[in-house]
């Protein structure tokens, strides 16, 4: 019996384990409804021929059969680039690209504990605009247009630096001019503003009864504060889960520094996060900015906006703020530009879509002709690349994926999936043309106007000072410090951390 | 041959054990910030220690671990008890109810964390919602410190009330009978069954589990992380998270591995402490 038994259920296992390796040959999986499946995701027409440039190219690198490995944050436009660009390049080369996409904090912790130690885990990291500068100072990066000197076989024709928008210049060596991470996204930090609620004619003539002018976008802070004042009283009276504002005020991340720091302090004319560039000071006896009446002004202005936004606002970064003005809980605010497109259009994920506006944030009187000068920025310019670690052990294979990415022939779909633009001529194609439409013109800003925005400064230290000054910025939404004593002692730290770092004396 | 069979386990403590260590020790002796104008590693001597002693935010993220761990052990220790007692009785749903009140342990801190965000999120988390609804409670652990103070013990004491449980109801169940059946026939009352027989002979047991969540409650990190990342402001920067950011985010190596090192010191003084209690009573048993 039990012999009977035992044979019979490992003819069963054996069996089972035959069909399992079978099935997905014999029985193809059903192919996913059109209506399912979203546009974003789509893996552009042009499929690649069976030998390709980048087939062969990878070839004759022998990178056939390896895999490259990558970090990125986990946002829209790094997804997409996961899914589907970088299955495309496995299909078309044979190069497997394992890619990880996390939260911004973890993303940076592994990438510098990886480059720091030389341990080569990563062939590709993820760059964002503001850390460059940090990743230059310590050599961390190839240098890819030497690299792709010294290999010209390797050299896509199709990649051209003289295509890219001028966003590509955050990641030149200012000495060498060399180009050293490929950008893979970028975008601006614009004023969004619920169109539908702005249009409306019963809100317009009660606003205009309460204001005394009539409702538009804020072009200025008192117009910001009145908008957001009326919009919270609003959503009061009339039963609604609505807000005046966005803020991105979190008390436990470094997201509301930035918020302050490259969004609202320089519209307020605060450039370079206060500090002299020039002295490497940052309070204002010694020459800095980062405790100016000006700048205590705009901190009043941005920490009194929390009266008039949602209760989670102070536990919001980038990513919370975008779902709120998605949740329709906010009336207007300042919202990273990666996340419009979805906002604007993606009904699984957005309530308001079709319904929002976009427009250049609120200035202080002068900052645009600051900005149109060149000497000041009005908002954050954000953007990032993929760059690769010096340590990497397939740099050959890394620079075909960089320049993979890179192709126009990827670039509407993912312009439409992130709302981000990293090539000149991705403004006029079709469908990103469309998107602009549905967003009431982000696209058009960012082309138009997007020089009036601007990155973070060029500070080595970059991460070293925020950590400084955070904290303060933290206790000052919490309302446990006076914003004049917050940035006041947090101009003070800043310098001493300067000094310990070795700027200035 | 002895040695020959446990070397495999003393290489590998050596790689992942050992040679960290010294290194942290190696490091504590440096200036060493990466993005620092002046590159590579400055030695400094005890420099860092002596910053240590008088870095206000070190030793106030030392002072909240340890309320941080009072409240949260302490807790622990009262419901976990209370839960044994009611584990050792039997009941309908006995079982049931002693598999799902365990769930919890089997849940990776990041996660619980996660779930913990989830549920208190200002705004679209249900406790704050209901808090607002039915009290009229402003319930915001992003703005209000005490609300995050409270949220992250009482996240705790959900994760690892279940483990002082089990510990207790094994030193519980194990307990002999008779010495119980005698003092309440000598006509002791539960007051003093609980304070002259349960808890001595339970003792080990008792001290056991607090060395474990002491020393649980000291190094805790990832729930916090995931739940406030430490705010709002430093409320709940306890001196994991707190040694965490002066590595990671601030990357201050040499300032941080000191850090780490006296932190270490004072968790081993604290062990040794707790260590000594536990020996002392066995040796009062003998």
């Amino acid at each position: 019996m039990k012999p009977k038994f035992w044979t019979i259920l490992s003819l069963l296992v054996v069996l089972s384990t035959l069909v399992a390796c079978v099935a997905p040959a014999a029985m193809p999986a059903p192919a996913q409804p059109a209506a399912q499946a979203p546009e974003a995701t789509k893996v552009p027409a042009a499929a690649a021929p069976a030998e390709s440039w980048f087939a062969t190219a990878a070839k004759n690198a022998s990178c056939v059969g390896k895999t490259i490995r990558g970090v990125a944050e986990s946002t829209p436009p790094s997804r997409y680039a996961a899914d589907p660009i970088a299955k495309e390049f496995a299909k078309e080369t044979g190069i497997n690209v394992e890619f990880e996409t996390t939260s911004w904090d973890q993303m940076y912790d592994k990438e510098i504990k990886d480059m720091e130690a030389n341990t080569g885990l990563y062939d590709f990291v993820y760059i964002e605009q503001d850390i460059v500068y940090a990743y230059l100072a310590r050599n961390f990066l190839v240098d890819v247009t030497q690299a792709l000197k010294d290999k010209p076989d390797l050299h896509f024709a199709g990649y051209d630096p003289a295509k890219f928008t001028t966003f590509i210049n955050n990641y030149k060596d200012p000495k060498s001019g060399d180009v050293m991470s490929v950008p893979m996204e970028s975008f601006v930090k614009p004023y969004i503003y619920r169109k539908d609620l702005f249009d409306d004619p019963a809100i317009k003539a009660a606003f205009e009864k309460a204001a005394g002018y009539p409702l538009a976008p804020a072009t200025t802070f008192k117009q910001y504060e009145d908008i957001a004042k009326f919009f919270t009283q609003w959503g009061k009276d009339n039963k609604m889960e609505l807000w005046g504002s966005t803020v991105q005020g979190t008390t436990g991340h470094p997201a509301s520094f930035y918020e302050y720091y490259e969004t609202i302090a320089p519209s307020f004319g605060v450039y370079n996060w206060g500090i002299n560039k020039d002295n490497w000071k940052a309070c204002v006896k010694n020459g800095g900015q980062m405790n100016s009446d000006r700048a205590k002004e705009a901190l009043t202005f941005w920490t009194g906006m929390l009266k008039y936004a949602p209760p989670e606002s102070t536990s919001s970064t980038w990513d919370e703020v975008a779902a709120t003005m998605a949740a329709g809980r906010a009336a207007q605010g300042w919202v990273y530009g990666e996340n419009t497109g979805w906002i604007a259009r993606d009904a699984t994920k957005s309530k308001v879509v079709g319904k929002i506006g976009v427009a250049l944030p609120p200035t202080y009187q002068g900052v645009i002709d600051d900005a149109k000068a060149g000497k000041g920025y009005i908002g954050y310019y954000d953007g990032g690349a993929y760059g690769i670690p010096v340590g990497s052990k397939n740099k050959d294979c890394a620079l075909l994926w960089l320049q993979y990415y890179a192709q126009e022939k990827f670039q509407a779909d993912w312009a439409v999936a992130g709302s981000r633009i990293i090539l000149k001529s991705t403004y006029d194609e079709p469908k990103v043309q469309e998107l602009d439409k549905i967003t009431n013109g982000y696209f058009t800003l960012q082309k138009d106007q997007g020089y009036l925005f601007a990155g973070a400064p060029a500070f080595p230290f970059h991460a070293t000072i925020r950590e400084v000054i955070t904290p303060f910025i933290w206790k000052t939404l919490m309302g446990e410090m006076k914003v004049s004593d917050a940035l006041d002692k947090a101009c003070e730290a800043t310098e001493a951390e300067l000094v310990k770092l070795g700027y200035g004396k | 041959m002895g040695w020959g069979l446990i070397a495999p386990t003393l290489i590998v403590l050596a790689i992942i054990g050992l040679i960290p260590f010294f290194y942290v020790i190696y490091i504590g002796f440096f200036d060493w910030n990466i993005f620092s104008a002046k590159a590579g590693m400055v030695f400094v001597g005890v420099n860092n220690y002596r910053r240590l002693v008088f870095d206000e935010d070190f030793l106030r993220a030392l002072w909240r671990t340890l309320q941080f761990m009072f409240w949260a052990v302490g807790s622990e220790f009262v419901l976990g008890y209370l839960l044994a007692q009611t584990l050792v009785r039997d009941f309908r749903g006995k079982a049931f109810f002693r598999t799902v009140h365990a769930l919890p342990l089997m849940i990776a801190p990041i996660a619980i964390g996660a779930t913990w965000r989830l549920l208190t999120i200002p705004g679209f988390g249900p406790i704050p919602y209901y808090l607002s609804k039915w009290f009229g409670i402003d319930y915001n652990i992003g703005r209000f410190a005490s609300h995050a103070s409270l949220t992250v013990v009482l996240m705790d004491i959900w994760h690892w009330t279940p483990f002082v449980t089990l510990c207790l109801l094994a030193g519980l169940t194990s307990l002999p009978k008779e010495p119980l059946e005698q003092a309440l026939v000598d006509g002791a009352n539960r007051w003093q069954v609980f304070r002259y027989i349960t808890l001595p002979a339970i003792m080990p047991v008792v001290l056991t589990t607090f060395f474990i969540r002491v020393m649980d409650a000291l190094r805790v990190v990832d729930e916090i992380w995931m739940l406030t990342g430490g705010g709002p402001g430093d409320t709940t920067r306890y001196i994991g998270l707190h040694i965490w950011r002066i590595v990671f985010p601030k990357t201050d190596y040499g300032y941080g591995s000191a850090m780490s090192l006296l932190t270490l010191y004072f968790t081993i003084v604290l062990c040794w402490m707790v260590f000594t209690a536990i020996m002392s009573r066995g040796q009062e048993t003998s």
